[in-house]
């Protein structure tokens, strides 16, 4: 289980970030015309506003995010309880969101008009209604609604937090968990969000761009994490890690390979070393160790084995891996498909 | 009422129509605008005796799009 402080710094770096560019895009330049529209409505006079009026709607948008996500974390620990998502459902997801980043990220960058029906678009009784209720001065329905809204656009890095919710298996843990992880990314998005909103539409447009872009490299890194969760050796990270690690392989399987057994150190930042090689044509003892382990790479997993195991914080699990013939690649993978490696029998 | 139908080619995402769609309430003589930024075109329905297509035009160009007339 992810430990509420990396759930926060996540927030706080890539989080913030990534969420930034799913759900600003969409959402919070929404925010940033209906924050123009206001100035503009209310007449010359008040385009002097003070910053704090301008920063009121963000920080209640931000505020009714905050709220949404923790709910929706104890809604995901509850749902954990009942149902656990396998890797392959997670894969699909992941595709999904690809397609739907991609498709966005394709639309921005107007490649061609079909991807337009990724945007959202609200019918006209929506936004009038929307509308109605901005325009009552008092009333900071907006802000609050869009901010909550949010929940339905996670960016893929909140949709892993998401998964890591539904793992704890507890609402208050899945509660306690999205909170953390939606507060990391408050700053970054209020900072962002505020800035967007004085741009103007002129380097809005250049914003478009950079989001877009931004949005193509997550799109494509959530088919990787697809990918990584089927235990595809086609993957991005998988590819990468073949052609620039297999020496610490080498050096490990002197000391691993005898009585069957084979050692895997489960390290904050993955699995060292990422290629195993095992002897084949006989049953294995693999040893999962951890040591102050709190990323998740802790949720082990492989694929095509159907080998799903929760690893403590600090100790060894054990995990029997059935005769494999020879020249047998096996891919092992943490439960968000980050951090990978593979076993190789020979 | 009339109907006015206008392509509006540079919405680049849905908040653009809702711009649009803000006309309603913003120009008088507008009873009803229908924007689409799939489509990228805007159906008004306006009283013709309180709005010309000319002024409502020229209040999508003060909103930053340029419209074309369809016929």
């Amino acid at each position: 289980m992810l430990s509420l402080w990396v759930a926060f710094i996540t927030g706080l770096t890539t989080g913030g970030l990534s969420c930034m560019a799913v759900q600003g895009g969409l959402l919070a330049s929404s925010l940033a015309s209906q924050i123009e529209k206001e100035v503009a409505t209310s007449g010359t006079k008040t385009t002097q506003k003070s910053s704090p009026q301008i920063a009121l709607p963000i920080v209640l948008f931000l505020a009714a995010k905050l709220v949404a996500y923790t709910l929706l974390g104890a809604l995901l620990g509850a749902l954990g309880s009942v149902l656990q998502m396998t890797p392959t459902m997670r894969a699909i997801l992941q595709f999904l969101i690809a397609i739907f980043m991609i498709g966005n990220a394709l639309r921005m960058l107007n490649v061609h008009p079909i991807f337009r029906y990724f945007s959202f678009e609200p019918p006209a009784s929506v936004t009038r209604f929307i509308r109605n209720k901005a325009k009552n001065k008092t009333s900071l329905f907006t802000p609050i609604f869009l901010g909550a809204l949010t929940i339905l656009i996670p960016c893929g890095i909140t949709q892993s937090m998401m998964a890591g919710a539904i793992a704890t298996g507890k609402p208050l843990l899945g509660a306690a968990l999205m909170f953390a992880f939606t507060l990391g990314t408050t700053p970054v998005f209020f900072v962002l969000s505020y800035f967007a909103t004085k741009l103007g539409s002129l380097l809005e447009k250049q914003l478009v761009r950079v989001v877009a872009v931004v949005l193509l490299v997550l799109g494509l890194l959530s088919i990787d994490t697809g990918l990584n969760l089927l235990g595809s050796p086609y993957s991005l990270t998988k590819l990468m890690q073949t052609n620039t690690q297999p020496q610490v392989a080498e050096i490990r399987q002197a000391e691993t390979q005898s009585d069957n057994v084979i050692t895997l150190n489960v390290v904050n930042s993955g699995y060292q070393p990422n290629v195993l090689q095992a002897p084949s044509d006989t049953e294995l003892t693999l040893n999962l160790i951890t040591d102050n382990t709190n990323s998740c790479s802790r949720a082990f997993l492989i694929p095509e084995l159907n080998i799903s195991e929760l690893l403590d914080q600090t100790g060894t699990k054990s995990v029997q891996i059935p005769a494999q013939p020879a020249g047998k690649k096996i891919a092992f993978t943490c439960s968000m498909g980050m951090y990978t490696g593979e076993i190789v029998f020979n | 009422m009339k109907l006015l139908l206008l392509e509006v080619k540079d919405m680049h995402c849905s908040n653009c129509a809702m711009k649009l769609q803000a006309l309603e309430d913003d120009l008088p003589g507008v009873d009803t605008v229908d924007a689409s930024y799939r489509s990228q075109k805007m159906k008004v329905v306006y009283d013709e005796t309180i709005v010309t297509p000319a002024a409502i035009m020229d209040a999508v160009q003060k909103l930053g799009y340029t419209s074309e007339m369809v016929e």
